[in-house]
């Protein structure tokens, strides 16, 4: 379980950069959200979303009440984020939304990295 | 004429769009953070903890606001000026009073955890509204110029 859970979240923190980029080069290009986008963020969702369930079966393992509560609370609001950009990005046709998708990406990134170091304590 | 989406005050669209998902996500963070404060060792330090629940209800709510736009406008100057007070009031008491504020919550230090971000976003969250107030006046005051048969003069409000 410990190798799997670090091993996911590089994949995650892999994956949230890839949309990141891809979502700077959209707006830059003034390009709309297409199928291509969408699918990175689908797959960043469902890596999310594996990790959640990853990480609450390996709970046990984080010693410290505080460091667990942590980490509770940023696995629970990961999966929030693609869903919620994407759907933004898809109501709203405009570069900005793509802006959006990209600071959005970055967040997951940024939280899973947390993730990471907190998981990485205790393993 | 699709004439009562042209004067919806419209909060959503432009750059709005990015300010409700960093609000969003900062809403996400404190909320979680909030719950966890108080569910796990409320008693380490009660005031940050009640003043950073407050923080995470007030960035829901100027979300809500962001996203929804129209009579929901008035309400969201209201919590983004409620965030800047609380950022400048909170930082500044972390700094006086270290001992009330142990670890850290949205507010404190002037949001430092959070890269300072809580204290950019309320401005920014009035400049935009403040934006979007006066786009709606322009409409209005351009629909009224255009209506027809206008006996009273409008009042204004």
């Amino acid at each position: 379980m410990c190798g799997v859970i670090a091993a996911l979240t590089y994949v995650v923190v892999a994956v949230s950069v890839t949309l990141c980029l891809a979502a700077v080069w959209y707006a830059v290009r003034d390009r709309l959200i297409d199928d291509r986008l969408l699918a990175v963020a689908a797959l960043l969702e469902l890596g999310v979303v594996v990790l959640l369930v990853a990480g609450l079966l390996g709970l046990g393992r984080i010693g410290d009440a505080t460091e667990r509560a942590t980490f509770v609370a940023y696995l629970v609001s990961l999966p929030v984020i693609p869903v919620g950009t994407a759907l933004l990005a898809i109501k709203e046709k405009s570069r900005w939304a793509m802006g959006s998708m990209a600071v959005g990406a970055f967040a997951v990134g940024v939280m899973t990295a947390r993730l990471l170091q907190i998981w990485m304590a205790y393993a | 004429m699709p004439d009562s989406s042209v004067r919806d005050r419209r909060a959503l669209g432009g750059p709005g769009v990015l300010l409700v998902v960093v609000y969003g996500v900062l809403a996400l963070a404190a909320t979680g953070r909030s719950v966890l404060q108080i569910s796990e060792y409320f008693e380490r330090a009660p005031l940050a903890y009640v003043l950073s629940a407050v923080a995470a209800v007030v960035y829901l709510l100027a979300t809500w606001c962001l996203a929804r736009g129209g009579r929901w406008v008035r309400v969201g100057i209201v919590a983004c000026a409620v965030e800047l007070v609380g950022v400048l009031a909170v930082g500044a008491a972390s700094y006086a009073l270290p001992s009330a504020f142990p670890d850290k919550t949205v507010w404190s230090h002037f949001g430092q955890g959070y890269g300072f971000v809580p204290l950019v976003l309320p401005v920014l969250g009035l400049l935009w509204f403040r934006r979007v107030e006066r786009a709606a006046a322009a409409e209005e005051t351009a629909a009224r110029g255009a209506g027809v048969g206008d006996g009273a003069a409008p009042s204004g409000g």
